[in-house]
Order: C-alpha cells, then structure tokens, then sequence
C-alpha cells in the first residue's frame, strides 16, 4: 500500500502537466495510492503515523529535497520503506544521489522497489540523509567519538556528510559503511594550480560533538539550525529507501 | 595506500589532541598531539608534525614525528623525514636524508643488542 506526500510548490500550475503524467503512470505500474497535499499548517509527521498505523507500507515523497526533509523524521520512526518522485529541475540533490530521475521515469524506480536499508545522521536528535553543513568554521572545535579533538581551521566550510558527491579532493559519503565523514571542504581558488587538489580532512565517526564559540547556522539537510553545540551520531540502517540503479554507493 | 573507504585524511591546516584511533588507513598532513593509532596504513606527510607515540602495521613518514614509532610490518622514512623517539619495527628502509634519533629495535631486539651478540660470536 503506497502513500504520496505531494509537497506545496508540486500543486502550482505549472507543474501541472508533470503531474498528471507522473499518477497516470503511477496507475499503469499498478502503484497508485492514496494521496497527501501538505499545506503551510499541515504536519507531515502527523499524517504519515495515523496512514502508517492503517496499514501503509511505502510512502512517497512527491517533490524536492525540502519534502523528502519535511518526511523523512516521521517514516524513519514508522519503519516504512521510502520513495521519492522529484517534481521540477532545482534542489533534486538527493534524489539524483540515490539514481531517481525526475518525473514520469522516476515511478519505474519506485515499482522496481529496490530498497536500501541506508544510515541516517543525527544531529540534536533530528535525522538528516544528506549532510549537516556549517558555512562559517571560525571558533568551530569538534569532540569526536569522546577521544579526540579537531581544531577547524577558519574559512572554507565544515560538513557532517552521509551521503555525499565525491568532490575535489574528497570522497564520496557512503551511506551504508555505519560512519558519518567529518570533512573540512577546501577554500576555493582560482588560478593555475587549483586542479592539483589536496587532499582535505575527512574523519569518519559514528559520534561527535561540535561547540561554537559564538552562535552559528549549520545548514541540516538545507534547513538552517542554530547553535552553539550540536550533538551528531549515526544511526545505521534506520531508513529503508527505495533507490535506483544509478545511485552513488 | 590501498583506497580505502575507511582512510582519514587530516589535512594540511587542521590540529588534533588526543588519542586518535582508525580501523582504516590514516594520511597525516596536519598536526597531531597525543597517540596515533591504526591497525592498517599510516602515511605522514611532508608538513605534518606529530607530537605522539605512534602506533601501525606499516607506515611511510616524510614528516616529523616526536614520539616512539611501534610499527608491525614495515617502516619507510623518505628524505626529510625526523623521527626523534624509539623505533621498533619489523623492516626499516631509511632514504638519505631521513633522521633518527632514538633506538631503533628490529624483529624484538635493539640494534646495539645485535651488535653485541655478533662481536660474542
């Protein structure tokens, strides 16, 4: 039985279209279920529990990676497999990650259902898939696993990532190896030498703990948090979702 | 260094304190103080400087290390490398220009200790 969360910006008028081409093909693969439309005061959370508790085994995420941030807390907790169909070309990161191409393509991957029991980030006792990004690492001392300590060097960015691109000097996060990366992404700079990559820090941990000397903004999974300390864990193979062949790890 | 999704990196600009533990192969290009500890690869970089016992099964050091080196297998010291603390390891390849300070033990006994069993025989 499949539940679709539609996200508010997917009813605009001109996704219309893209819409209609996605449920006819939902209805073909034999796939469709009941359906969901989140509103500025309507709790995702709440909705997927009381479907959940009837007998919902999948839910869907029809959007964008906010709606799959807005979902993912209330499935994980439900353990209930996850899907995701992108609507529109921005902010699809996640999706792309896990090989779901956008549209009417993506409904062949749910049907497939090809599910990964992936690890999930915790940060102040909120789930992330993606990474935790601090913008601004000045005054930014890190506490891992209770054993060591990391002192972050100013500029550049600090990520907590669990699944990630591969980037210049840095390798892919993969969220099925039970750590989460500690990575300081280097300052970008232009000129003849910038291919010679170096290598950049990257720590995996299963715990840590971030302090801040002052107030800071660490970007969970694109949502802005704010703190001075910020307690991180892996929690493995808390979330079951569904991913295409073309995913990452 | 095998790729390993497992290796640490600590890069160039970064500073860590305390006991630092891998199950994976660890890079060190940055500083670190207290113990280093890896059941696989070690490599110390060039600009790193390690203020700690170390502890792999095999390691490459092009750096500086202040601290006794325990390695199980094999320990490269490339040109420029300074090691100021005891060495025991299984096999040694010192380049020129590699520096050592300390006693080196190989295969369980120390060096002077060979010596001396070779001038009894």
């Amino acid at each position: 039985m499949y539940y679709y969360v539609y996200d508010e910006f997917v009813q605009d008028a001109k996704h219309e279209k893209e819409l209609a081409l996605i449920e006819t093909r939902l209805t073909d693969l034999g796939i469709s279920g009941k359906i969901a439309r989140l509103a500025l005061f309507r709790d995702a959370s709440e909705l997927i529990r009381d479907e959940v508790r009837k007998g919902v085994k999948t839910v869907v995420a029809v959007g964008n990676d906010g709606t799959l941030r807005k979902v993912i807390g209330a499935v994980a907790r439900a353990g209930v497999a996850m899907a995701v169909i992108p609507v529109g070309t921005s902010n699809n990161t996640i999706a792309s990650m896990l090989g779901i191409k956008p549209g009417a393509e993506a409904c062949e991957i749910v049907a497939a259902r090809i599910v990964q029991n992936l690890d999930m980030g915790s940060i102040n006792d909120r789930r992330f898939i993606h990474q935790v990004h601090f913008p601004k690492t000045k005054g930014l001392r890190v506490e891992c696993e209770h054993q060591f300590t990391l002192q972050v060097p100013p500029g550049g960015g600090f990520e907590v990532r669990n699944l990630a691109y591969e980037e210049p000097g840095l390798r892919a996060a993969n969220p099925l190896d039970g750590k989460l990366d500690l990575a300081k992404c280097a300052e970008k700079k232009s000129g003849w030498f910038s291919k010679q990559q170096a290598p950049a820090t990257c720590i995996p941990v299963t715990s840590a703990i971030i302090y801040s000397e002052r107030p800071t903004t660490a970007l969970v999974d694109g949502e802005a948090v704010e703190g001075t300390e910020f307690h991180i864990k892996v929690v493995p193979k808390s979330l079951k979702l569904i991913a295409g062949k073309g995913r990452i790890f | 260094m095998a790729k390993n999704s497992e290796l640490t990196v600590i890069a160039h600009d970064v500073r860590v304190e305390g006991d630092f533990v891998s199950q994976g192969d660890v890079q060190i290009e940055g500083e670190v103080s207290g113990n280093v500890k890896t059941s696989t690869e070690l490599r110390i970089g060039t600009e790193a400087k390690i203020h700690a016992d170390v502890f792999a099964n095999n390691a490459t050091v092009s750096g500086e290390v202040r601290g006794n080196m325990q390695i199980e297998g094999r320990l490269d010291l490339l040109e420029g490398a300074r090691v100021a603390g005891d060495i025991n390891c299984d096999i040694l390849a010192v380049s020129a220009g590699a520096q050592i300070n300390g006693t080196v033990t190989m295969g369980g006994r120390s060096v002077a200790e060979g010596e001396k069993k070779e001038d009894e025989a």
